[in-house]
């Protein structure tokens, strides 16, 4: 019996290397099997396309992915027998189910960008909807009242959400009291109460018992509903990333529970805190069913926040998505446009926040 | 370097210690039950608005569809809409299930990383889509495509007795609105299973391949059963959400007081959510606003238990909530 003693060099070496996987390797003929397998399904159902009357949607799922399909099960048998067949079937529908959402995702997007143009100008996003009615020309009128009803309604969202979803992200990681697994529990099934749901609670509990009119501080509440689980969820992974060092180190220097909480723990969870809110907002942003129940509309800039109906952005589009004056369509197009632009900065900021470090 | 982990005694008696940290401690805990609170309130609230509906229509209000408020006495039934929310997001899981599927498998298992990493960027944007916007696309650009579809379907399918049309109107069908709930279900499902895949031991499939598995394989015998209570909750999350959408299917389903039972083509169908949202525009009265919260407290229930039950099982398959 030897020992093999290899010299430190070498296993550094073999350290640094890749994984070879020799059953990954490609030959020659593979790779032209798969080119032909592309493209030629590509260029026949290219052909129908233009030589038959057969509708796109249909040529595409009916003629071009079985074909595919075939071909690309064909160009498997060719190069790896029969058992290539499955993989290359599985490989044509997971690309087929991408491109469908890409399509349906770029679809969404386009229109949004072709449609909704045209309304946007200065105006638009300044003036409101007083004197408009649905035939009115789009040089004149705008969401600004929505604009700033939305912002109002999720600010007063924030204010009451925010601080108790960190209070129960610091309840689950900080205090670890016992309930931790039930508190946790509760905050899960919190979120998948539907937002109709928070709405019709926020209207049968004070408006209809005349505690509270439509207004934005109801549409606000019934916001606050849906925006604390996603806070809570944020800041308790958040939370979890803080260094154990750090807790135990201030509480070793005689700092008490609380000030460990508040002047160690938060502030080197802030940008984690910050896209815990940020995420907050953006899920409840675009919103409408709680809305059209507790916030009402009105074509009027308001800033009060009690006492009178406040419009939002999702309620204005929701009011002139069916009518019939390509106007007014053409409006619902442009607010879709804002909104959708607004939650797309938010979620960059969030994204652009939270890959930052925490502890910094 | 491991730090001893702070056990909860440790910090049990540093929080009591101060009078501060009890003040503290008792406010945190209190905001830590908020959530139980408004379920609660939730529950309670919803569901005194159960009994004037039972009172005036007894069972019937669950197990007919009817919606005859201004007549006398009144006839109200929602098993319509209860049974229509299910169909509508069951074609929602039918079509919009296999899409999550592959298209994790093609994020985790097939693309590049690049790719795969801008795809998910696009995914996360697209679980952000408002619904109201989603209802807007659908009324516009969807609709016109699915009465294409919809007509081929009954064309060449129509044998089937669930693709079959008399009427010949393809408009606000179950189709359309379950179509709807599958784009919004397939980035909220491919975030699940997308997670839980790519969470299989690289050392079990690196051994599955080097044991001579072909992807399907290594996809059929390691990952899929690897994932399978992940992939499992990842899709009852989906029909949580699918259950209490109203407004994008607002606008592509028509709600009509008869139960459609399977004809998933024929114009006109239910769901809970729409229905209350629809009708509290012009609702006539006190009695019909106390049947919307009846039907909402149901919404609520039927929710609140496939999203328990989805959250237990994805929890037991490991800690991947975000």
């Amino acid at each position: 019996m030897s020992t093999h003693v290899f010299d430190q060099s070498r296993i550094e070496a073999l350290q640094g290397q890749q994984a070879v996987r020799p059953w990954r390797q490609r030959p020659r003929k593979f790779v032209w099997a798969v080119a032909i397998a592309s493209v030629a399904p590509a260029l026949f159902v290219g052909a129908l396309f233009f030589f038959t009357e057969i509708p796109g949607a249909l040529l595409l799922i009916v003629f071009y992915l079985p074909i595919q399909m075939l071909a690309a099960a064909l160009a498997a048998y060719v190069t790896r027998g029969t058992r290539g067949i499955a993989d290359s079937v599985i490989i044509v529908n997971a690309i087929g189910a991408t491109v469908f959402t890409a399509i349906i995702l770029i679809s969404l997007i386009g229109s949004l960008v072709v449609r909704g143009w045209s309304a946007l100008s200065a105006h638009f996003i300044f003036q409101n909807n007083v004197y408009i009615n649905p035939s009115t020309p789009l040089e004149y009128g705008g969401i600004g009242h929505a604009i700033l009803g939305t912002f109002l309604i999720v600010l007063i969202s924030a204010l009451i959400a925010v601080p108790i979803g960190i209070a129960t992200a610091i309840y689950i990681t900080e205090v670890r009291g016992r309930a931790v697994p039930y508190v946790r529990f509760f905050v899960q099934a919190m979120s998948g109460v539907p937002s109709v749901v928070a709405g019709l609670f926020i209207l049968t509990t004070l408006v209809v018992t005349g505690a509270l009119t439509q207004s934005a501080l109801a549409g606000g509440l019934a916001y606050a509903i849906l925006m604390l689980p996603t806070v809570a969820r944020t800041a308790e992974e958040v939370l979890k990333l803080v260094p154990e060092e750090l807790r135990t180190g201030a509480l070793a220097l005689g700092s008490t529970r609380s000030r460990t909480v508040f002047q160690v723990v938060l502030p080197a969870a802030k940008t984690g805190i910050i896209t815990a809110v940020i995420l907050g907002v953006a899920r409840v942003i675009g919103e409408t069913a709680p809305l059209l129940l507790a916030a009402g509309n009105t074509d009027q800039t308001n800033l009060n926040p009690t006492g009178s109906p406040i419009a939002s952005m999702p309620t204005y589009i929701f009011n002139n998505v069916a009518l019939p004056y390509p106007d007014a369509v053409t409006r619902a197009w442009g607010a879709a446009l804002v909104l959708i632009i607004l939650v797309a900065v938010l979620f960059t900021l969030a994204r652009f926040i939270g890959s930052r470090k925490p502890g910094r | 370097m491991a730090t001893p982990e702070l056990g909860q005694r440790d910090l049990q008696a540093a929080a009591t210690s101060h009078r501060g940290d009890r003040v503290f401690n008792r406010v945190v805990t209190g905001a830590a039950f908020t959530a139980l609170l408004v379920l609660a309130g939730i529950a309670i609230f919803l569901g005194v608005q159960v009994i004037p509906a039972f009172q005036s229509q007894g069972l019937s209000f669950l197990t007919t569809t009817a919606w005859d408020i201004n007549t006398d006495p009144p006839t109200a039934g929602i098993f319509g809409m209860l049974y229509g929310s299910l169909l509508v997001a069951g074609i929602g899981l039918v079509i919009g299930t296999p899409v999550a599927l592959l298209l994790s498998i093609f994020l985790v298992f097939i693309a590049p990383p690049r790719v795969s990493r801008l795809m998910t960027n696009f995914i996360d944007l697209m679980a952000a889509i408002p619904s109201v916007i989603l209802g807007l696309w659908a009324f516009y650009i969807l609709n016109s495509q699915a009465q294409e579809w919809q007509e081929l379907l009954n064309q060449y399918l129509g044998w089937i007795p669930i693709f079959h049309n008399d009427s010949g109107n393809f408009q606000g069908t179950p189709f359309i609105a379950g179509f709807v709930l599958a784009i919004m279900m397939i980035p909220i499902v491919t975030s699940v299973t997308r997670e839980v895949l790519g969470r299989t031991p690289p050392d079990l499939i690196n051994a599955a391949e080097a044991l001579g598995c072909s992807m399907w394989t290594m996809l059929r015998y390691v990952a899929l059963p690897y994932g399978r209570g992940g992939i499992v909750g990842g899709i009852m999350l989906g029909l949580g959400r699918a259950l209490g959408e109203t407004v994008a299917v607002f606008f592509v389903l028509k709600i009509v007081f008869n139960t459609n039972w399977y004809n998933v083509i024929e114009s006109g169908g239910g769901s809970v959510a729409t229905l209350i949202v629809s009708r509290f525009g012009e609702v006539s009265g006190t009695f019909e606003l106390n049947l919307l919260l009846a039907a909402g407290f149901f919404l609520f229930i039927g929710t609140l238990i496939v999203n328990v039950i989805a959250n237990l099982i994805v929890a037991r398959t490991g800690r991947l909530q975000k």
